[in-house]
């Protein structure tokens, strides 16, 4: 479904690149967790494959499902079925979360020869994604992440994800500064969500996410390149060790380069 | 004298004599007062704080005609501009002029009036308050108002009467074949706890050069209440240059919200003078303009008794090279104790050749009081683009979901459904002419 071939980027108008050659695939039906310290280019990299224009394109290509995304604007890649659930999400007062969804949702259609849902039929269609994340029907009303918790926020990425139904999603830190008790929802949201057609890979730091949404694959993401993949036990090592045993390892692969 | 003489006064860009064309003693006494004043003002020039930013050559440049030297054209169906709620309690006029046929107020309450100045000259209310109000300072624009009206608007709601049909006062301004200038003028007494809602509009049917200089005066007696809702959509060749003022008594609330959408040129100086003690007053504004448009407000939120609560939302968008203006007065006099203003100015500004002044200023003698006031020049934030884009909205729809959204609060403000309805497609035709 999405293949990442030696990219490279920078912040447009610098010089440091953050990205430093990343390879990574992902086919359908696959859950996905990147781990990374902080700095790692992590959460760039789920920005930069959802078509940010913060950052420039300096090497290597992104597929998804064959077809080249890499000079794609946001939008388009989004009517393609790529999702970014953000680490922070941006507060937009004065719009609320349906109209931001219906037009969302009858633009992807409209862009991919569906048919759109008039109010009534996305009223219903919307309200019937709600238990996904156990919001109540008010949820719809409130403009944007505006005077949301922390916790809301991240649980309207995930809401806003169940309505739009993408192939593939990044979820960028969708676990930070949630309590226990919000980051089930969350997860149990997630579960719900993924299925043999659509394929997700989480951003996170901290392992603790991955007890509650079990990755086929884990990646160690340092220095602006994956430099290890496999699967959970991946995870749990890193929870052991911390990531100082990988960075030496990296500076010995590095000299071997 | 002899040095004003010298210098250009209202009278250099308008063309023949204004007259008194009046018989009331009520009038004509203001008509009079107006032309000494307009004979002895000097225009306005860069080298006047109040005027430093603000380019006047939409004036300047023209020699304005009265309404019966204009040949403007014949009225077309107006009735697209008319309120549903307001049918039966609706004044047009039209270049200024009364229309007696287009207006109606059979669904008023029979002991309010809403009527025509001149057909009113003889009311007692209107004789004491009417031109007593405003006091603009060697200013020219409300001369020329006072030395030319004689039509206008006449509101004067009895005591302890509410009004729950909102008043539409409709300004229509045709098309004409040289530039003229008319002078709306209106006059409000609200007795003791009286209530009404009152949406003004201003709108230039074509797109003709004209000077429309309003100015309306509210003598709000104790615990009266008045929304006053102020719509500018004059066309975009116009000058437009307002004065508002309020008067209010003890309790008094008047609540006023100006939308400028319209005019080449508008100049707006609202005034709120605090006559008693705990009154609760608004003026907001919003703006949308693009072009070459100019957009200059000067209020005023004059607090000269204790314990009042004062408000005003100042909200601006700015495209092209259109020019916005906001300096916003907040005088608090010695003795007023327990004041509580709130001013901000908010500014969106959405091209590189857009240009923005604003300046609050804070006149405070009273040591107890809480006043905030706050300006921001801002753009739309690319992370709110980015986040709106990504859920798939094109770049050009995030952009316009944002302005709207920006605007809508002002909006929100308006009371009435139909005007909330109506601004919100000039948003929507604001925000979406790249798209034509």
């Amino acid at each position: 479904m999405l293949e990442i071939k030696n990219l490279h980027a920078k912040v447009e108008g610098e010089d440091i690149e953050i990205l430093k050659g990343v390879n990574l695939k992902v086919n359908a039906g696959e859950i996905h967790a990147i781990m990374g310290p902080n700095g790692s280019g992590k959460s760039t990299l789920s920005k930069v494959v959802s078509g940010h224009p913060e950052y420039e394109i300096t090497e290597g290509e992104i597929l998804f499902e064959g077809e080249d995304i890499t000079e794609m604007d946001a939008d388009e890649r989004a009517h393609l079925g790529l999702f970014l659930a953000f680490q922070y999400p941006v507060e937009v007062p004065g719009i609320t979360n349906k109209t931001l969804l219906r037009e969302a949702y009858n633009t992807i259609a409209r862009a991919n020869d569906r048919d759109e849902l008039d109010p009534l039929e996305f009223e219903d269609y919307i309200t019937s994604k709600l238990e996904v994340i156990e919001m109540k029907d008010e949820f719809l009303e409130r403009s944007i992440n505006t005077g949301f918790s922390g916790g809301e926020k991240k649980k309207n990425e995930i809401f806003q994800m169940a309505v739009l139904d993408p192939k593939l999603s990044f979820l960028d830190e969708t676990d930070s500064g949630l309590d226990i008790d919000a980051l089930k929802v969350v997860s149990d949201g997630v579960n719900k969500i993924a299925s043999e057609e659509n394929a997700i890979v989480m951003i996170t730091h901290y392992q603790r996410l991955l007890n509650y949404i079990k990755p086929d694959h884990v990646h160690v993401m340092m220095a602006g390149r994956i430099i290890k993949s496999g699967d959970i036990k991946l995870a749990e090592e890193l929870e052991a060790n911390g990531y100082d045993q990988l960075e030496k390892e990296l500076l010995l692969n590095g000299e071997a380069q | 004298m002899s040095e004003v003489l010298q210098k250009e006064t209202m009278l250099s860009y308008i063309e023949g004599a204004i007259e008194s064309s009046s018989d009331a003693e009520a009038i004509k006494s203001i008509n009079e007062r107006g032309l000494k004043a307009l004979n002895n003002t000097a225009f306005p020039t860069r080298k006047d704080e109040e005027w430093r930013f603000v380019d006047l050559k939409s004036i300047t440049k023209n020699q304005f005609v009265s309404l019966e030297n204009a040949n403007a054209a014949e009225l077309g169906d107006i009735s697209d501009h008319y309120l549903p709620e307001a049918m039966q309690s609706r004044l047009v006029f039209v270049n200024g002029v009364y229309n007696a046929e287009l207006s109606a107020v059979e669904g008023l309450p029979a002991n309010v009036i809403v009527g025509n100045i001149a057909e009113h000259a003889d009311n007692d209310a209107l004789k004491q308050h009417l031109g007593t109000i405003t006091n603009y300072e060697d200013d020219v624009f409300a001369p020329l108002n006072d030395a030319n009206f004689n039509d206008g608007t006449f509101i004067y709601v009895p005591k302890e009467t509410v009004v729950e049909t909102p008043i539409h006062i409709l300004n229509v301004f045709t098309d004409a074949d040289k530039a003229f200038y008319a002078t709306p003028r209106l006059l409000y007494v609200g007795e003791m706890f009286s209530k009404s809602t009152i949406i003004e509009e201003h709108i230039g049917l074509a797109n003709n050069v004209y000077l429309n200089v309003p100015v309306t005066e509210f003598k709000m007696f104790t615990g009266s209440n008045v929304h006053h809702a102020r719509i500018q959509r004059d066309s975009k060749e116009a000058s437009h240059v307002s004065r508002p003022i309020a008067q209010l008594d003890k309790n008094a609330e008047y609540h006023s919200y100006t939308i400028c959408l319209g005019a080449k040129l508008f100049r707006n100086d609202p005034r709120v003078i605090q006559d008693a003690e705990e009154v609760d007053f608004t003026v907001d504004g919003l703006v949308l303009i693009d072009g070459e448009q100019i957009a200059d407000t000067h209020s005023i939120m004059d607090h000269r008794f204790a314990h009042a609560t004062s408000h005003q939302l100042h909200k601006v968008v700015v495209n092209d090279s259109a020019h916005s203006i906001f300096n916003g007065k907040i005088f608090v006099a010695k003795d007023a104790q327990k004041i509580d203003s709130f001013q901000e100015n908010r500014n969106l500004l959405l091209s590189v050749d857009g240009k923005v002044n604003t300046k609050p200023q804070l006149e405070i003698f009273a040591d107890d009081v809480r006043c905030s006031h706050g300006a921001t020049i801002g753009q739309l934030q690319d992370e709110e683009v980015f986040y709106l884009q990504s859920r798939g909205l094109t770049e050009q729809k995030s952009r316009e979901l944002l302005v709207y959204a920006f605007a809508l609060e002002s909006v929100e403000s308006m009371a009435v459904e139909s005007v909330e309805k109506l601004l919100l497609d000039e948003v929507i035709k604001y925000t979406n002419r790249d798209n034509k």
